[in-house]
């Protein structure tokens, strides 16, 4: 047994002045031994939390220069090409900032860098979550919350986007006013109130910086405590192993080691963003010049978490607008209005739908603090993946003019191939991943039978060859054993009672179509049913070669 | 080296090893990729090498060498008229695959055959820019046959001589000395024309009510409709862009000297080359100034990739008792 060492007085006198009034000590004990998994896809949301510290550190300091106003002014500072060059005081103070505020350009790409890292680290977070099952009960509230930091950080980072003024930041912001535009009744309002007047107006800058400096931060703030003290009251799912349950937790102490590992992520973190900015170039608003409403250019396109609505804009059909014929003809923009705002909703309620959807389909009303391995929920993984192609396409069909020049694919056929995968795509990914899941399944199954493959070929005094097969380690076994069997409650409700009388629930159309998932749902499973570890003949021949 | 008590080779000591796929796949790739970069032909560069200021003399041209070369290279297509017609034997005007150029004027028959884009070698086809197939002096002897014989009434717009074209080659020259001499005097023509205009914002808002919806705002070109392409200007001399302008090939308009005066051409051509010529404050690595899709690109393929990387690493050491 080691002794007991003692903090040195100092530390303790500040300790007890503390504890006296907050009677701290227990809780800080508590939550400081508070257990977190040891396995690298629960450090993705950290990545987040990290990145998002950072636009926090290095937006206050752009704050310090950057003046949102629309105010025209003749550049005079000391980037000699845009010299005397009318621009609007927002592109003026953002030049001020990159060309004399020292350090000012490496922290306005840090701040730029760390956004675009901040989103796709949401976005892998994310999938983890979806592809492992968190998300179910009881962590279905934290999803949400998960969901609606996703879906802001997006919007913020459109607004940041927007605010130097420069040329891509205008088309941006036209593209805005253009899907606004197209809701039907409200939409010419909302522009006109957002942009107060025509586009592009003198309010818009200065109203997009109060939403992207105050706002919609402290939104995201308070949604990023939320998630981290509901995540802390219910503790981080595992992945099964051996003594890990859905009642106990393994891993590592908060202090001091889940601590040093976090602060060192941190820093590395931060080593890679600064380390981007430092070296690539990104976004030059200095090049591209200030935004006037006449000036186009091709070869734009947004940040890369709104590549898929430009996608989606650019191949949905302009065939389906139609005018509603009231007075002079009232015209419903589909081809805005579908991609522009139907996708990012179809998007978003889709994620934000689908835990209470699998949870109404199988009926499974209880805690779940194991994960799932994803091939062990292959439906769920492979509907996943279709969603991943969906969104890949789109998010590829918002670059198609690079990819049409830097590939040399003729443009249209770019476009004519998109609107085929959008449809293909997702079937192709869905099935192509059930197939993969249920091989893995089978792959297990050997695996838990027959012991792994040790890689060493033996002949038998009959002269045939074998492989030997080794026994899988206990941790192995326990997870292959843990694999669980998906089931819906709807299935287990029989047609008809012992009396004859059919099942009102498989009657009615809901009860018809909730069955009809839930088959589909669980159909596809490779049952370990009756497979005894390591029983498998392979298995045999090694164990009696050993026995030799 | 030893397994089991027995001695075996290097590579089969480590062929099992974790990571021993990933160092096959990563030689494989870098094999392929300097491969590639060793058989591909390397990108056709411009080499125009026009130097003087003006128009050539009558005494330094040969139009009759510039027929020869006419009848020779561009007849094929444009018959030996220039006129892109020809009768057939019923007696009626059939079209040549190539287009009439009795009225496109110099300019354009300079721009066509010293970006290398004419002759073409499939009427079909967009021409990407090329070295020039025929030296300085032929084409100056081409162009001299042409306004001598096949140009109606002068239509079409002329070589604007003033405007500056490529720098002259080392290889041209016989010593050093001569060629120092010229490049001090191209460089100083080009200077002068460059820093002659001087309204940046003139320059910029023509380039971007005008160009930049096709060729980009970096000037790096972009795609078109029905699988055409607007090409990159960065090769592109001051007197290319003029003579592209006033003769619209291709897919592009006409901007006349009516529409866009020398004055506005000069300020534009002052901004497009200028921008080029304007270093990376950002970081040495511009990604193309291809914009947001390559930083998109960038910020998942190296950065989240980087920072995941690491979170294997320091989750590594547990996993291992896995």
């Amino acid at each position: 047994m080691s002794k007991t060492t003692q903090a040195p007085k100092a530390l303790r006198g500040v300790g007890n002045f503390i504890d006296d009034r907050f009677h701290l000590a227990k809780t800080g004990e508590k939550n400081l031994r508070k257990v977190f998994p040891n396995h690298w896809s629960f450090m993705l949301g950290e990545i987040a939390l990290y990145s998002f510290i950072i636009l926090l550190v290095t937006g206050v300091f752009l704050t310090l220069w950057f003046k949102p106003s629309m105010l025209e002014v003749v550049y005079d500072g000391s980037y000699e090409r845009l010299q005397g060059v009318p621009m609007s005081e927002a592109f003026a103070s953002t030049l001020h900032i990159d060309f004399d505020v020292r350090g000012g350009f490496l922290v306005r790409q840090i701040h730029h860098w760390a956004a675009l890292i901040f989103v796709a680290s949401l976005v892998v977070h994310m999938l983890r979550v979806f592809f492992t099952g968190a998300f179910r009960k009881p962590r279905e509230i934290n999803w949400l919350i998960g969901v609606a930091i996703f879906s802001l950080a997006m919007v913020e980072g459109l607004f940041g986007y927007s605010l130097p003024d420069d040329l891509p930041s205008g088309m941006g912001v036209r593209i805005l006013q253009g899907v606004m535009l197209a809701i039907p009744l409200v939409g010419s309002y909302i522009s006109m109130f957002l942009f107060g007047g025509e586009f592009p107006g003198e309010d818009i800058i200065t109203r997009l910086y109060m939403l992207h400096v105050l706002l919609l931060p402290a939104i995201l703030l308070a949604l990023i405590v939320a998630h981290f003290m509901i995540l802390w009251h219910q503790k981080h799912t595992q992945y099964p192993g051996q003594g890990r349950t859905d009642k106990k937790v393994v891993g590592t102490p908060m202090f001091p080691a889940f601590a040093v590992k976090a602060g060192g992520f941190f820093f590395f973190t931060f080593a890679v963003i600064a380390g981007l900015s430092a070296f690539v170039q990104i976004n030059p608003i200095h090049l591209f010049g200030p935004f006037t409403p006449t000036s186009i250019t091709s070869g734009l396109q947004p940040d890369w978490y709104m590549g898929f609505m430009e996608g989606s804009l650019r191949i949905f059909p302009n065939s389906l607008d139609f005018t509603i014929p009231i007075g002079n003809g009232y015209p419903i923009i589909t081809a805005v209005l579908i991609p522009g705002l139907g996708v990012m909703g179809l998007l978003f309620g889709a994620l934000g739908a689908w835990p209470f959807v699998e949870q109404w389909i199988t009926g499974d009303k209880r805690a779940h603090n194991v994960a799932d391995r994803p091939r062990n929920a292959p439906t769920r993984t492979a509907l996943g993946v279709g969603g991943i192609v969906f969104y890949g396409v789109l998010w590829l069909a918002g670059s198609n003019d690079i990819l049409s020049e830097t590939f040399s694919i003729d443009l249209y056929l770019t476009t004519y191939i998109f609107r085929v995968l959008i449809f293909v795509g997702p079937v192709v990914g869905y099935f192509v991943a059930k197939r993969i899941c249920l091989g893995l399944q089978r792959r297990d199954r050997e695996s838990l039978e027959h012991g792994y493959e040790s890689g060493i070929i033996q002949q038998l005094p009959s002269g045939e060859f074998i492989e030997v097969h080794k026994e899988n380690s206990d941790e192995t076994t326990h997870v292959l054993e843990s694999k669980p069997v998906i089931t819906s409650t709807a299935l287990e409700e029989p047609e008809t009672d012992d009396k004859g009388v059919e099942n009102p629930n498989a009657r009615k159309g809901m009860g018809k179509f909730r069955r009809a998932l839930a088959h589909w749902y669980t159909k596809d499973n490779v049952s370990f049913e009756g497979v005894e570890a390591h029983t498998g003949h392979h298995l045999h021949h090694g164990a009696e070669d050993k026995d030799h | 080296m030893t397994r089991n008590g027995e001695t075996v080779k290097w590579i089969t000591a480590r062929r099992r090893h974790p990571l021993a796929g990933y160092a096959v796949v990563i030689l494989a790739l870098a094999l392929f990729g300097v491969g590639f970069a060793a058989l591909a032909p390397a990108s056709d560069e411009a080499r125009a090498q026009t130097l003087s200021a003006e128009a050539p003399s009558p005494e330094d041209v040969d139009a009759a060498n510039g027929k020869a070369i006419f009848d020779q290279t561009c007849a094929s297509c444009h018959n030996y008229d220039g006129s892109g017609t020809y009768t057939d034997e019923d007696g009626n005007r059939e079209m040549t695959n190539g287009p009439d150029l009795r009225e496109v004027g110099s300019a354009s028959v300079d721009f066509q055959v010293s970006t290398g884009r004419m002759p073409s070698m499939n009427p079909e086809a967009q021409m990407p820019r090329k070295d020039m197939v025929m030296s300085e002096q032929d084409l100056a002897d081409l162009i001299a046959y042409y306004d001598e014989s096949i140009r109606t009434d002068d239509m079409g717009a002329d070589i604007p001589y003033d405007v500056p074209d490529a720098a002259p080659e080392r290889a041209d020259f016989e010593d050093d000395e001569s060629y120092e001499v010229a490049l001090e005097e191209y460089e100083a023509e080009y200077d002068a024309y460059i820093e002659g205009a001087d309204d940046v914002d003139m320059g910029m808002k023509l380039y971007l009510t005008n160009c930049a919806h096709c060729h980009s705002w970096s000037g790096g070109g972009g795609a078109l409709t029905d699988g055409r392409w607007a090409p990159e200007l960065h090769d592109s001399t001051p007197r290319e862009i003029y003579e592209a302008m006033v003769s619209g090939p291709g897919a592009m308009p006409m901007f006349s000297d009516g529409v866009i005066t020398p004055e506005e051409k000069q300020e534009l051509i002052s901004y497009v080359k200028t921008l080029q010529a304007e270093p990376n404050a950002g970081g040495i690595f511009d990604l193309e100034r291809v914009g947001q899709v390559a930083e998109g690109f960038i910020g998942w393929t190296i950065g989240l990739s980087l920072i995941i990387a690491c979170a294997i690493w320091i989750t590594a050491k547990q996993r291992a008792h896995d």
